[in-house]
């Protein structure tokens, strides 16, 4: 059987990803550009006796390198890797999308065009006579719409037809404007010998003339010193991008002439785009819209949360079978408290994962998210972030693992990284219910003001994180603002949304799956002990620090409760009830991860051993503490960076405990 | 006069862009080059601004508008 290689090109909301997701179903593949934190998809599908390798190349606005995401995709297309180039357009913004194509013009790949959200185009009463467009670009075109399961046959057949053909744009009117820039054709003739793989020399003139920083040092490099003195010269006086921007649009104008009727009707904003780009009820509405998808969440993540809850009962299933069987304590152990205890407590996360990424994909899918972006685009800019990322951070309220999941929609990894470091910060359902609990047993009528305050504590933190963080993640040239489309709504494309959805899961799955084991493993042989406590090395270890944790606030139990509290924060007050009571922790530990094991007399043992400041540093210390460890491993899961998952990791822990550190002396100021 | 300072429901024309190479590059590739008619759609106080143009509607941060010259028309 033989193989070809598709790329996908196209802008942001092109329907790229829509496409990709069709096209390939679960066979797919997630991970890194060479040496870029850039997220690369690769995918396969076989058709009429023809494997395909697809890559979806990352969103870019252009074909000018401005962004490592444009940089590599230009790469990837002159290195010839690619058998045929596929560049999407969306039909409904026909004369804006055309952009992608204009700027491809000129590049050595063949490609072929297809015009998405043909059934958008229609409502607005467009037609687009396909046949006069193939003919002025001399490539193959074709309408499309994910959501028309005949459009499908229609792709393929283009497809192929694309591979046969292996056509390039007709560039002979766009090169007629081009000409008309004042020096293009001079820079063009000095050209005309070097040999830079892959584009055509109008191409990389038209480049240079933007000022593109990586064709410019090649051609530097290329051409002879007077040369290059003399193209600097001749492009100096060109007028860059805006002169060859004009030309693209013009030669889009006279390519759509003719070729696409439109009924001219006025613009408008529908009734919900008025509610969500009012002055006054747009914030309001969409914290209201990410409040009801995080309850909608819930519904997809209920049956699969169901599933973790057997896994536990399973576990004292096989904990009864291996005991008749006579089976070593360490094997059980091993078996039952840390692998079978892991797996039902990662599966219970990611049925919210999975609810999350696929109630927000459709927010996202149906053009919901762009509204966010834009209505939160001002509060979220002072955090050196894009307005989508008030999403997860109010996701991150249920669970910071959905929080870093909900991140995939932000384009821009270091913005990407650094939301998720602040969504961090936020309380989730975790913290949510055992916070509220220890402060009412500590300081009664007292809670809500504890309560308050680590919600101020958390907006300080955020903002102090986004200064410490921002710098290095978010660079001052980066903080390009908002130049984005609103795009018509669109109805979703459940199938390919919904394989989106079940890979992405799949993918989270087994990277914290291994996460998730290891560090689990990690602490049941720390907290390992033959029954009795003092033999583990944990707690061998909490007594030799205590000093130095007691002036934290924490006595030796609570310290080890807020180190467990890092696997899950549920698990803090089981630790805690174990340590207390005197049982075996490790046990206590293991049972805490499945939110059980609180001892009926916890009020009466706190009160009993915990002061009320040891007690306040111990609610700042686990609030602000890493989420968990399924958070953590979601964390690597969308930033593919095992140092910044750390440094974010590292500083948490660090914070929490300085935070824990002035809420106890302040605490003894008080009490 | 700068983009930001025309009014609701008015339309203009693009005069001129300032800005770096990334910039230009950015308000050009969704669609804003000298020449191009634009509509405001909505324009309200630490919001960015919304317009339309070449059949797309367009959200641009309040700052990124400084570096647009327009011209106001008659619709």
């Amino acid at each position: 059987m033989s193989t070809a290689t598709i790329a996908l090109l196209g802008q942001p909301n092109s329907g790229k990803s829509t496409l990709f997701n069709a096209l390939t179903g679960l066979k797919q593949h997630v991970g890194n550009w060479p040496g870029k934190t850039v997220e690369k998809k690769e995918g396969s599908f076989a058709y009429n006796g023809m494997t395909y390798e697809v890559a979806d190349l990352p969103g870019s606005y252009s074909m000018t390198a401005n962004s490592d995401e444009e940089v590599i995709t230009r790469d990837f297309i002159a290195s010839g890797e690619a058998d045929i180039v596929c560049i999407l357009a969306d039909s409904s913004q026909l004369e804006r999308s055309l952009f992608m194509l204009a700027d491809y013009a000129g590049i050595s790949a063949p490609c072929f065009l297809v015009l998405n959200m043909e059934d958008v185009a229609k409502d607005q009463g467009k037609t687009i006579n396909v046949k006069a467009l193939e003919k002025k670009l001399g490539i193959p075109v074709m309408l499309f719409s994910a959501t028309d399961k005949k459009a499908y046959d229609r792709f393929y057949a283009t497809l192929e037809r694309a591979l046969r053909e292996k056509s390039h744009i007709d560039v002979s009117a766009l090169e007629k404007e081009y000409e008309k820039i004042s020096g293009y054709s001079e820079i063009k003739d000095q050209l005309s010998e070097t040999d830079i793989s892959g584009y055509t020399p109008m191409w990389l003139t038209v480049k240079y003339l933007e000022n593109d920083k990586v064709v410019s040092a090649k051609l530097k490099e290329e051409l002879s010193g007077d040369k290059a003195a003399s193209i600097s010269a001749l492009g100096e006086k060109a007028g860059g991008a805006i002169a060859t921007g004009e030309c693209k649009f013009n030669w889009i104008d006279k390519l759509l002439d003719g070729t696409v009727n439109k009924s001219e009707t006025g613009v408008k904003l529908g009734k919900l785009d008025r509610i969500y780009t009012h002055r006054f009820w747009g914030k309001p509405a969409v914290v209201l819209t990410v409040i009801l998808g995080l309850f909608a969440s819930f519904i997809p993540a209920l049956p699969i949360m169901g599933l973790g809850s057997l896994v536990d009962i399973l576990k004292n299933v096989v904990q009864g079978a291996l005991s008749t069987a006579g089976c070593p304590a360490l094997i059980m152990g091993l078996v039952c408290d840390v692998f079978i205890q892991s797996m039902g407590y990662i599966i219970k996360m990611l049925g919210f994962v999975f609810g999350v990424t696929l109630v927000f994909g459709f927010l996202e899918e149906v053009g919901v998210m762009a509204r966010i972006s834009y209505v939160f685009d001002n509060t979220m800019g002072k955090l050196g972030l894009q307005g989508k990322s008030v999403m997860p951070f109010l996701v991150s309220f249920g669970c910071t693992m959905g929080g870093a999941a909900g991140t995939r929609v932000i384009d821009n990894w270091g913005q990407k990284v650094l939301t998720i470091a602040l969504a961090w910060a936020v309380p989730c359902g975790a913290a949510w219910a055992i916070v509220p609990m220890l402060s009412t047993v500590f300081f009664g009528m007292g809670a809500p003001v504890v309560i308050a305050v680590l919600l101020l504590v958390m907006i300080l933190h955020m903002w102090v994180t986004a200064k410490i963080f921002g710098r290095g993640l978010v660079k001052k040239e980066d903080r390009c603002g908002m130049i984005m489309e609103l795009p018509p709504y669109h109805k979703p494309r459940w199938g390919a949304l919904l394989r989106y959805v079940f890979g992405r899961t799949k993918d989270t799955f087994v990277r914290v799956a291994k996460v998730v084991l290891l560090v689990c493993l990690i602490f049941w042989v720390l907290s390992y002990g033959s029954g009795v406590n003092d033999t583990s090395i944990l707690y061998r270890l909490g007594i030799a620090i205590e000093p130095v944790t007691k002036f934290f606030g924490l006595p030796w139990q609570l310290f080890i409760a807020f180190v467990a509290s890092s696997v899950g924060k549920e698990g803090a007050v089981g630790v805690i009830s174990a340590l207390y009571a005197g049982g075996s922790y490790g046990e206590g530990f293991m049972a805490a991860m499945g939110g059980a094991a609180r001892a009926a007399n916890l009020n009466e043992l706190l009160l009993a051993n915990v002061t009320k400041p040891e007690a306040l540093a111990f609610i700042f210390a686990i609030t602000f503490n890493l989420p968990c460890v399924v958070a953590l491993a979601a964390t690597y899961q969308e930033i593919h960076s095992a140092k910044w998952t750390a440094r974010i990791a590292a500083y948490y822990t660090v914070g929490a405990l300085l935070l824990s550190c002035v809420a106890y002396h302040i605490g003894l100021l008080i009490w | 006069m700068k983009l930001q300072e025309l009014k609701e429901n008015t339309q203009a024309v693009v005069r001129d862009l300032k800005g770096d190479a990334r910039f230009i590059g950015r308000v050009t590739s969704i669609g804003l080059t000298p020449g191009c008619r634009v509509r405001i759609i909505k324009n309200d106080k630490n919001r960015p601004l919304l317009l339309y143009s070449r059949d797309t509607m367009i959200s641009l941060g309040r700052s990124e508008c400084d570096g647009i010259e327009v011209e106001e028309v008659s619709a």
